[in-house]
């Protein structure tokens, strides 16, 4: 506003510029840019395309840079006056679980890229069938956060509410067949632990773990959402 | 006429329009601007409904806030006439005064706050400290209180309404469309009962009060009918279409952004001309008349400077504060307007000067406690509280100063 428009407008007082919500399903875009990206580049690498991959770690973080400015920014426009129809505490939790996400996948991307393991080509399916249950649960999560917008626009109806806790409960799902391949990635990889180099076995592992985190992230997400809505 | 009446007459219409001018840029486009923000009507077409329904509840429910201030804040009885004239000049400019300066300042102030703090400086200083009305200014004050949260409350059932009974059911287009025009018949009677009851109005068509109740039902009836036609053909597009019922309210809040320009002209005319037509009938007759009616070109005269404020300057306002305010959507919009117009109307009726933008801002705070609301900031709530300490002190000394220095100039 110009400093020359001077108006007593106590109503526009009341209002921000940029709501809660649209930052948060902001933020999560910024997530979906992320894992988009980080998907296609596992999948390569899972396969031992190395190409490009520097490249995809590099984007990473400039998306991950990008969505810690958001974070920031809601977090510092929540002061203590600010009404919500949802539990602020619990808001910032989901938050903070959501921009997790972005944190290990950049870890991932660049772990990954320090250290150029081959995946044995007995594994290689088992894997990318885990980095498809890691992405799925993510994108789980991603309809769970949208529907935040019905759910406001509505004043959290139940029937939305309900819809809602259908999105958190596939996430839910997903995440727990994501465990299960998980355990079935370690198995194969101690099967093969005489074959393997030590310092394979290690990143190998290591690998698994990495990937699983970030459902883990994206059912916390869920979980604080599912909070975040209760009555 | 007394040549010098005619000059302090003239002074204080002077002033009155200012006042006038001043409400009409800064109140009146703040309560419109809910409506521009939910983009039910450009800034331009809420300039000319403001311009027109403004001056109409200026001239018809305007009189009930105005005898409440010529006459009720201050004993006028025990003050001789020359006084009791300088100290409504007075009166009238600080209030102008500090209207002006506060929106420099950007200070949530309210207009009734700084006219009925005037007026009680200049009680205090002309007749002492019994002079003034104190049980009359307890329950104004009381109402400053309770306007905004009846705005509240209000706004708070309108919108729990539509969530129970539009986004709640299965096919929410379906309900908005037999909701809908339920409710802006509802808008319509009240509407057209403050038209018609007890109102100059009714008087010169001898209206009777069971009559004008009957005219009103009428209206409601036609409203709602034109209301149903009108939303006949509207379908949803697909499931859970919440677009088009904010579609719906769009085209409801048009009506309802009437209601509120009608309500804020009911209401904040008598701060404007309330102390000049205190001071018309010594002016006319040389002695005080309680029972003077309001000339009608007073009404006027104040209904045209509100409408010209809002031409002027108010759609700037209206522009720049319906922009910051964009999250507000129409069924919000429509439960802000429903539920502030509401209480400044009742308000008016009793002859209660209120804030109409404190009690927009209590519709607001009313729909984010029915979840309605992304966010709503609560420090403006401070801001106010503020206001209300810092109005009627300031407003008083001013206007005892501005008597003192009219005192000696003329006395």
């Amino acid at each position: 506003m110009k400093k020359d428009d001077h108006f007593r407008a106590p109503v526009s007082d009341t209002f921000r510029r940029k709501t809660p919500f649209i930052q948060l399903v902001e933020h999560m875009c910024k997530v979906r840019e992320g894992i988009g990206i980080l998907e296609q580049g596992l999948i390569n690498y899972y396969k031992g395309e190395y190409k490009d991959f520097t490249d995809i770690a590099k984007k990473i973080s400039k998306i991950e840079h990008e969505a810690d400015i958001i974070k920031g920014n809601i977090r510092n426009h929540l002061p203590s006056s600010l009404l919500m129809p949802v539990d602020k505490g619990k808001f910032l939790w989901a938050l903070r679980e959501q921009d997790a996400i972005l944190d290990h996948a950049e870890n991932l991307a660049e772990m990954l890229d320090m250290r150029h393991t081959k995946i044995p080509k007995e594994l290689q399916k088992v894997f990318i069938e885990h980095a498809d249950l890691v992405m799925d649960t993510v994108k789980a999560m991603e309809e769970a956060v949208c529907n935040i917008r019905d759910l406001v626009e509505t004043g959290f109806v139940k029937r939305e509410r309900e819809q809602t806790k259908e999105f958190i409960y596939k996430v839910h799902e997903l995440e727990w067949k994501a465990d299960k391949k998980k355990y079935e990635m370690n198995k194969g990889i101690y099967k093969l632990e005489k074959k393997l180099k030590p310092m394979d076995v290690y990143h190998l592992l290591k690998i698994t773990h990495w990937v699983d985190e970030i459902a883990d992230h994206a059912e916390n997400v869920a979980d604080w959402l599912r909070s975040m809505i209760a009555k | 006429m007394d040549p010098f009446f005619l000059l302090i007459l003239g002074g204080g219409s002077a002033v009155a329009f200012y006042m006038a001018w001043s409400i009409g840029a800064n109140d009146v486009a703040n309560s419109m601007s809910t409506a521009v923000g939910a983009k039910a009507i450009t800034h331009k077409q809420a300039v000319v409904i403001a311009g027109v329904l403004v001056f109409l509840g200026a001239v018809l429910v305007g009189p009930n806030v105005t005898e409440t201030i010529k006459s009720e804040i201050i004993k006028v009885d025990i003050i001789p006439l020359n006084i009791l004239v300088i100290g409504f000049i007075s009166a009238l400019l600080a209030a102008a005064i500090w209207a002006t300066l506060s929106t420099w300042k950007e200070m949530p102030i309210s207009t009734t706050h700084s006219i009925i703090g005037a007026l009680m400086g200049f009680g205090i200083i002309a007749g002492g400290v019994s002079s003034v009305n104190w049980m009359k200014i307890g329950s104004v004050a009381a109402s400053w209180v309770l306007s905004p949260v009846f705005g509240c409350i209000l706004a708070f059932i309108v919108f729990k309404i539509i969530v129970k009974l539009i986004f709640a059911k299965e096919n929410p287009v379906k309900s908005a469309r037999v909701v809908g025009p339920i409710i802006i018949g509802a808008t319509a009677f009240l509407i057209s009962a403050s038209f018609l009851l007890k109102t100059p109005l009714s008087k010169n068509f001898e209206i009777t009060n069971v009559q004008a109740l009957l005219i009103s039902l009428i209206v409601a009836v036609v409203i709602s009918i034109i209301g149903i036609f009108l939303l006949r053909k509207i379908q949803a597009k697909k499931e859970e279409d919440y677009s088009t019922v904010e579609n719906i309210f769009r085209k409801l809040q048009v009506i309802t952004s009437c209601y509120v320009a009608f309500s804020i002209g009911a209401n904040d005319v008598a701060n404007a001309i309330g102390p000049v037509a205190g001071i018309i009938p010594i002016a006319e007759t040389g002695e005080l008349n309680f029972t003077a009616p309001i000339p009608v070109w007073l009404l006027a005269l104040g209904g045209v400077g509100i409408a010209i404020g809002a031409l002027t300057w108010g759609r700037k306002v209206m522009k720049t504060v319906g922009t910051r305010i964009t999250s507000l959507t129409n069924t919000r919009g429509f439960s802000v307007d429903f539920g502030a117009a509401t209480t400044v109307l009742v308000a008016s009726k009793l002859g209660m000067p209120v804030s109409t933008s404190h009690t927009v801002v209590g519709a607001v705070i009313g729909v984010g406690l029915a979840r309605g609301l992304e966010a709503v900031d609560l420090s403006v709530i401070k801001k106010i509280i503020l206001s209300w300490l810092l109005t009627l002190p300031i407003a008083a000394v001013t206007c005892i100063g501005i008597f003192l220095c009219l005192r000696m100039l003329i006395g």
